[in-house]
């Protein structure tokens, strides 16, 4: 069907088009459910439709359809170009792209055992294994609520444009979620929803031991609930395990610094940032801290070797030794600024346009090792694990409340605590890091933003960190 | 192949496949948006997309598949591998049974206007008149999107059950900005051009916007709030989604085993209604071919009812009540919330601030996230307009602030609604509410420490 691509830019470029690209996805995905260990109804789901974007005397167009005959391509792209020429009196400076080099490309995340090919039997088998690894007896809780889930889907993209760009991508990705909600008589319940996801095919499941994993969670979770006593509220040191320091990565480095934000473009929306085009170079942190997203790290749930502007991927910079190093740019904002796109544009469905997002951000490790990021703590918390967050539309002021936390009394992890709340500011948080682990560890999640909303697969993580002198609260 | 024949071939070869029922829907949706930021619009987006889904039960095994192909052979070819799976699934702990049919639909009054599909240069002339009104308030720039659709939706069951509904909506969201830190939202939402108000919601926009110039830190503690009905909006859609069997059979619900209890303030009631006369979602049928009907779920502070589907009134008891729609999840088809209705108080907009006396008044957030979604202990961000109010007057805007509460308890401590209701609708609430401005008491307020 590549040819129905060529088709629609040909037709755009006839027109007299600036710039035109056309984008054909062919998706299919799977998901099976246990709920409460009860099998919940089998899903599929299949994609298949173009999207054609234009530039006309800079104003921008976008217009999808899932009808691949001839006559209804032409009138999508009929449709796009009426509507950027009619948009066109109200675009004030003109959109334009940055230039970069068309290349021909074929790039695939390759799966090794496809999850297409894995029987079906074999996929409710594993949830039965977790299921059984979540009995009382073994996790020492009661669980009354379990929802596990195995999903997974293959997308194969092509992608053409005026300038000569040819790029094929297939994505192979697989993941788990799971819902658990942990109750005790007389200290109530508390949840955890999870998230495991990777580009590949089944064998990367080994990798996660699913089972063993969930079944720790749910034991914590009847520790925290057993256990747990009120969090301190004063000034103190804190550790922040891998998990945190992802969500913290993503949240306060990756989106403030998209470029789309940072020139207003989504400020009706997902909002825009603390930072000004201006501020590369600008301190927001200590030196231990420098976070990089990186799209091209092999069976990333972020991973893509090539965006959906045609642009060849690689590793951002972002924060450097606490410096802003970099933005994330697709051409729109890379022309805007006077610079290159750092191949950061995105589009999860053949009906979306593609926007700024991130892949896999994360900070990069340090030299301590856990141990010795607790033991010069005299008096702390130790928060290992977050549930509830959230954080402002100009990426500043955020919060993130523990679900796995401890004291940390004379260097020691001693008592569990519950719900400490870290509500803090970018800069206050950056700027409070004395310490960063070596260990790495990432966690799969899905990143909203733009509309339509674009749900992106992403990872992020990072080592654990340690941050001086910061007040609990909530 | 049209619609119609779609339906009708999915739903004979799932018969044919062996599959014991079957729902199929089709909907064919066309959508213009323009998004518009700084004063200029930012990209022109259309789409045109036939969407069939289909459901099939076989006694406790069931199954649901979403194809965006119209190639009723695509269809043919999922619904094989469908019910290849179905066949050697364990199946679940009940036999769910589709509505039987047939059923006679009234269509809803006031929910298409053919005008709205013809607009195209048009569009541009609301953005610019959104943007106008705005920028006369005093807004410095605006940003925002405005939304155009024609739907129409075809249903058939084997159980006897057919129908179709078509419909159309515009839907505009403006957010004006003074300064980066001083920002008002507004929106309009109609299924028919006669109740679209491009030029109110930019002048609420730009008014609040003005309003919130020069904000300064606010200070954490318990307040008396008014809430815009932005945020009642999201708080209560929160709790109509709650009210669905699916999230409580999850035990992602607030709501868990509390029919017939006070979990809130005798002055809510809130209703779904999927046949409100120009209703933002309404409809005459679901994707069960079940009639739509309006459905008390909260009745002056007592939980009525959850919205249920065929599988979830197998399952929990209970009556259908016309919510059951394919929106993914585990469930495939799931009870959903179409239109919330908030029950109006008795006091009028501008006289609230007179009963808040001092408190603050909050007219937009964001981010909601929740610690626990069975003890509803949530926080969300003050978003745009954020005010102290000092003797039932502005006395300065505020910044920094973050709603950190309960959801249970803020349904409980509302006491006092405005007699004028808004449709709100926009990125953070997905679900069409209609909603008063509300007075809460006791609302905990953070913000951050360093």
């Amino acid at each position: 069907m590549e040819d129905l691509v060529h088709y629609l830019v040909e037709f755009a470029s006839a027109k007299g088009v600036d710039y035109a690209e056309a984008r054909l996805h062919v998706d299919a995905g799977s998901g099976v459910t246990l709920n409460n260990g009860i099998p919940e109804p089998i899903q599929l789901a299949k994609v298949k439709g173009i999207g054609i974007r234009l530039l006309i005397d800079g104003a921008m167009s976008f217009a999808s359809t899932n009808d691949l005959s001839k006559e209804s391509l032409r009138e999508t792209a009929e449709h796009a170009y009426r509507t950027a020429k009619a948009s066109k009196r109200l675009v004030g400076s003109p959109i334009r792209l940055s230039q970069e080099k068309s290349e021909e490309a074929r790039w695939e995340a390759k799966a090794q055992r496809p999850v297409q090919d894995v029987p079906i039997e074999e996929k409710f088998a594993l949830l039965e294994e977790i299921e059984k690894n979540l009995r009382p007896d073994i996790v020492k809780v009661g669980l009354p609520s379990r929802t596990l889930v195995l999903f997974d889907d293959l997308s194969e993209r092509y992608f053409a444009n005026t300038e000569g760009a040819r790029i094929r991508g297939i994505v192979s990705r697989i993941g788990i979620l799971y819902v658990l909600t942990a109750s005790e008589p007389g200290k109530g319940t508390v949840q955890r929803i999870g998230q495991h996801g990777e580009t590949g095919g089944w064998e990367r499941l080994d990798a996660w031991n699913a089972p063993r994993l969930v079944s720790e969670e749910a034991s914590t979770l009847g520790k925290v609930l057993r256990e747990g006593k009120h969090a301190p509220r004063e000034e103190l040191d804190l550790v922040l395990g891998q998990e945190v320091t992802g969500i913290i990565c993503h949240e306060s480095c990756g989106h403030p610094q998209e470029a789309d934000r940072i020139l207003g473009r989504e400020a009706a929306q997902a909002g825009e940032s603390y930072l000004k085009p201006d501020m590369i170079g600008y301190r927001v942190g200590t030196e231990a801290v420098t976070i990089v997203d990186d799209p091209t790290i092999p069976n990333s749930n972020g991973f893509y070797l090539y965006d959906e502007e045609g642009v060849k991927a690689r590793r951002r910079t972002l924060i450097k030794e606490g410096v802003i190093a970099d933005f994330l740019y697709n051409r729109e904002t890379a022309a805007e600024l006077g610079v290159n796109s750092n191949g950061a544009a995105r589009a999860v469905s053949y009906d979306r346009e593609p926007i700024i997002r991130m892949a896999n951000t994360f900070m990069l490790p340090g030299n301590y090792t856990d141990e010795e990021l607790i033991e010069d703590v005299k008096n702390g918390v130790f928060i290992k694990t977050f549930m509830e967050w959230n954080i402002d539309d100009r990426r500043y002021n955020q919060r993130y409340v523990g679900l796995e936390a401890y004291l940390i009394e004379k260097g020691e992890i001693s008592t569990p605590v519950t719900s400490p709340v870290l509500e803090i500011t970018t800069p206050g948080l950056y700027g409070s890091v004395d310490a960063v682990g070596r260990d790495v560890r990432f966690e799969a999640a899905t990143c909203g933003k733009g509309e339509p909303d674009q749900g992106a697969p992403v990872w992020h993580g990072g080592p654990a960190m340690r941050l001086k002198r910061v007040k609990l609260g909530g | 192949m049209n619609p119609e024949q779609i339906v009708t071939e999915a739903v004979d070869y799932g018969i044919k496949l062996g599959a014991g029922e079957v729902a199929a829907a089709v909907t064919h949706e066309k959508r213009k948006m323009l998004r518009f930021a700084n004063n200029s619009i930012t990209v022109a987006q259309s789409w045109d997309q036939i969407v069939p889904t289909v459901y099939m039960v076989s006694k406790r095994k069931r199954a649901a598949a979403r194809v965006e192909d119209p190639n009723v052979d695509s269809l043919k070819e999922v619904m094989k591998s469908l019910k290849a799976v179905m066949d050697i699934s364990k199946g679940g702990e009940v036999e769910p049974s589709l509505p039987k049919g047939p059923f006679s639909y009234t269509p809803v009054p006031k929910t298409y206007d053919g005008r709205i599909p013809q607009m195209t240069a048009e569009l541009v002339d609301v953005v610019e008149e959104t943007m106008n009104s705005a920028l006369a308030e005093g807004a410095k720039r605006t940003s925002g999107t405005l939304v155009t659709s024609e739907w129409e939706r075809y249903v058939k069951t084997s159980t006897g059950a057919e129908g179709t509904d078509k419909g159309t909506n515009i839907d505009l969201t403006v957010r004006a900005f003074l300064t980066d830190d001083s920002s008002g939202q507004g929106i309009s939402c109609a299924t028919r051009l006669d109740d679209f108000n491009p030029k109110l919601a930019g002048t609420t926009a730009g008014r609040i916007a003005s309003q919130a110039k020069n904000p300064v830190f606010g200070e954490e503690g318990r307040y008396r709030v008014l809430f815009g009905p932005t945020i009642m909006a999201d708080l209560l859609g929160r709790i109509a989604d709650f009210a669905s069997a699916y999230y409580v059979d999850l035990g992602l619900s607030c709501l868990v085993g509390k029919i017939g209890q006070k979990v809130a303030s005798e002055k809510l009631t809130i209703a779904d209604d999927g046949r409100m006369a120009g209703g933002i979602n309404s409809c005459s049928l679901d994707e069960e071919g079940y009639p739509t009907q309006r459905t008390t779920i909260i009745d002056h502070g007592i939980l009525n009812t959850y919205l249920h589907s065929s599988y979830s009134v197998a399952k929990y008891g209970g009556t259908l009540t016309g919510s059951a729609f394919f929106v993914g999840g585990t469930w495939g088809i799931a009870p959903v919330p179409m239109n919330v209705i908030v029950e109006p108080g008795d006091c009028r907009e501008d006289q609230l601030f007179g009963q808040l006396g001092d408190g603050l008044y909050l007219t937009n957030n964001w981010y909601t996230r929740f610690q626990n979604y069975q003890t509803g202990d949530f926080s969300s961000i003050c978003r745009d307009g954020a005010f102290q109010i000092k003797n039932g007057k502005i006395e300065r805007p505020l910044k920094g602030l973050r709603i950190s509460d309960n959801l249970p308890r803020i349904l409980q401590s509302i006491t006092s609604l405005s007699t004028e209701r808004t449709w709100i609708k926009w990125w953070e609430v997905p679900t069409p509410v209609y909603v008063p401005h509300a007075i809460v008491e006791d609302i905990g307020i953070t913000r951050a420490t360093k």
